[in-house]
């Protein structure tokens, strides 16, 4: 891929971030400026925190990575490759090695638990195969044990608005899993969730992290990012206002994050 | 926190005093207002209960048919026995042959309009009913009498001539009664015939309907063209043309293909097509508009062509609605096309007015009975069809 070619690699032995995201702007068409000269880098096998208000650009960020969002301005690098700049066929290929998890699991409820998983795999098979819901043997394997992995494979033939929603949201694991990622993005993939589910559902995304998946996932509760987090990265009105160590954000840091909104919500 | 902003003294008080004299004078005005229209309405549409009871008797023969519908036959075995009789001068003319053993005898082979004639008939079946026909000379036949043969076989009868045109004519006595096993009747075949006319009239409309509503239904749809001008005026003029075609009944559209297309079950297809292509555009834009786009982020996300989005987050969303939808279209369908057939469309309505207007009341009870029958099967299959796919 000659255009995603990185400019930043030339700059010295070292080798690359992962993931670096360099000046990332978005400002929507409404005039939304959900995100403001965005800049970090991520390493491979990290689990990164994102922490913020709800509006505070943490969506946005994650869905400009694999450009489920179009970013206005910026550079976006994986593995060197420069995302913002690859055509349609490309970015397919780089989206297939990324998976996502979302807040309200995304997945079609009234096909089977089986189809989903499977629908992790569409940018590997061949497209006119898939177009008639024609699944090579292996690939029904490979959901199964993605299936099986989650704790749920007896539900494979279920239909996915029967589960509860711990259980769905396992399926979006294992539809993530399906892609074989090297990264995975997971936006609030527990605020729908109970606590008690809550943290099944981390764990089993912190289990992937071990195995060498890095990690990009947003958390609305700061107890579940000091718990989960190796380290943290805070949004507010779109610009990061932290970086480091769960350990290093304390009450001052907190209001930092937090509370100044929170003062205003009670004047008025 | 924020909910303390919300404080009970900020809701409106009215003095209750004021509020209730408030409400009973506008309670009044509107019972007077109802009083007037209700009147009106009663007046206008010559309601009148009581002669529901006065002429019960008109209904009578459709209701007592109801329980006795031209459903099985007989075949009959028939004896024809013929003697001519002329009013002017001339030969009489030649005639099939009697059935075997039978003949029939006048008083008179010449005579004038209004003479008396005695007729004779021998050789027939013994104790059995037939009917005397007069017939001219162009072949028209008049029934004359019904009579009943004795244990000989024989009858006699008393009858005056006929004002017909022309100078030759015939009496025949018929003699009849029913042979071997029972078997649908002719009207049995005929419904039969019709229904299932009328069945593949309701599939056929409906299936034109789904072929254009179904492109029909995206242009239709906000979510996907209300999003530039030029979208919005394409989704703007769908949803109008959809609306109008809507509120024009199939009974006013098959009138109108009738006189287009000629009277017939094409009209009717035409007439159920047209307007169920704006009934379902309708509903699947609706049910277009609603769909998740969660699921459509996530399939793209993997790394999907947009035709295996389409294939994976957006077929399945709407088609069992779509599948739902359209079998109830068809049975409304069915339940139309019964009487599409009043209006020249075609199927069981038809020959149902048909047997109305010739007062064949058992053949209609017959039509009504397959009506209901097809309708209720229809109506309980798309229930459990619906149910299965939704």
């Amino acid at each position: 891929m000659p255009r995603g070619e990185s400019p930043a690699r030339k700059k010295g032995g070292d080798p690359l971030p992962f993931l670096v995201v360099e000046h990332l702007t978005k400002v929507y068409e409404d005039g939304t400026r959900a995100l403001e000269d965005v800049s970090f880098t991520v390493e491979r096998g990290e689990f990164v925190v994102l922490i913020g208000l709800s509006g505070s650009g943490k969506s946005t960020l994650l869905r400009c990575i694999n450009r489920l969002v179009e970013p206005t301005s910026g550079k976006i690098y994986i593995d060197g490759v420069d995302v913002t700049a690859l055509g349609p066929d490309e970015l397919r290929r780089l989206r297939r090695q990324i998976g996502m998890i979302f807040q309200q699991f995304n997945l079609v409820k009234r096909a089977s638990v089986l189809t989903n998983v499977l629908s992790g795999r569409l940018g590997y098979v061949p497209p006119l195969w898939s177009v008639v819901n024609y699944w090579p043997r292996e690939e029904v394997r490979r959901a199964l044990e993605n299936l099986e992995r989650v704790g749920i494979a007896d539900k494979a033939f279920t239909r996915a608005d029967q589960l509860s929603g711990g259980q769905q949201q396992r399926v979006g694991i294992a539809r993530a899993l399906m892609q074989e990622p090297k990264l995975i993005l997971a936006d609030e993939p527990v605020s729908a969730l109970d606590p008690a589910t809550s943290h099944s559902v981390l764990k089993y995304i912190e289990d992937l992290n071990r195995e060498g998946i890095t990690i990009l996932c947003s958390l609305h509760f700061l107890s579940l990012a000091r718990r989960y987090g190796k380290r943290i990265i805070a949004l507010k009105q779109g610009r990061i206002v932290f970086d480091g160590h769960p350990e290093e954000i304390d009450d001052h840091r907190f209001r930092e994050i937090y509370g100044e909104e929170a003062v205003e919500v009670e004047i008025r | 926190m924020r909910n303390q902003t919300v404080t009970p003294q900020a809701i409106p008080q009215i003095p209750p005093g004021r509020r209730s004299l408030l409400r009973s004078w506008q309670f009044l005005m509107l019972l007077l207002a109802l009083i007037l229209v209700y009147g009106y309405g009663w007046r206008v549409t010559q309601i009148n209960l009581g002669e529901l009871f006065t002429k019960a008797h008109l209904i009578r023969p459709l209701l007592s048919s109801l329980v006795r519908p031209d459903l099985l036959t007989r075949d009959r075995q028939v004896q024809i026995a013929r003697s001519p009789f002329l009013t002017g001068p001339g030969a009489p003319p030649a005639l099939p042959p009697s059935s075997e053993g039978t003949s029939l005898s006048l008083s008179q082979e010449r005579g004038r309009i209004g003479d008396h004639l005695v007729v004779r008939g021998q050789g027939f079946r013994p104790n059995t009913e037939g009917v005397l026909w007069w017939e001219n000379q162009i072949g028209q036949r008049l029934p004359l009498r019904r009579f009943k043969t004795d244990e000989q076989g024989r009858f006699t009868l008393e009858i005056t001539v006929p004002q017909t045109p022309g100078l030759e004519h015939v009496v025949i006595a018929e003699v009849s009664w029913p042979v071997g096993p029972l078997k649908p009747s002719e009207t049995l075949k005929i419904v039969t015939e019709r229904m299932i006319e009328t069945v593949f009239l309701a599939l056929m409309g409906t299936t034109m309907a789904v072929i254009v509503a179904v492109p029909l239904s995206f242009l239709g749809a906000r979510n996907l063209m209300a999003r530039n001008p030029v979208g919005f005026t394409v989704y703007f003029i769908t949803r109008t043309v959809f609306n109008i075609a809507r509120s024009i009944e199939p009974l006013i559209m098959a009138t109108v293909f009738a006189v287009w297309v000629g009277i017939g079950p094409f009209a009717g297809v035409l007439a159920l097509g047209v307007h169920s292509i704006a009934a379902l555009g309708k509903l699947y834009s609706e049910q277009i508009e609603s769909i998740d786009p969660g699921p459509i982020e996530a399939v793209a996300a993997t790394g999907a062509t947009p035709l295996q989005v389409v294939r994976y987050a957006v077929i399945p969303q709407i088609v069992p609605q779509f599948i739902a939808f359209t079998i109830y279209r068809w049975d409304i369908n069915v339940r139309m096309s019964t009487v599409i057939g009043f209006v020249g469309g075609g199927g069981i309505g038809f020959i149902l007015m048909q047997y109305i207007n010739l007062l064949q009341w058992r053949q209609a009870a017959t039509a009504v009975w397959a009506i209901t029958l097809v309708v209720a099967l229809m109506d309980y299959a798309s229930a459990v069809i619906r149910e299965k796919v939704v």
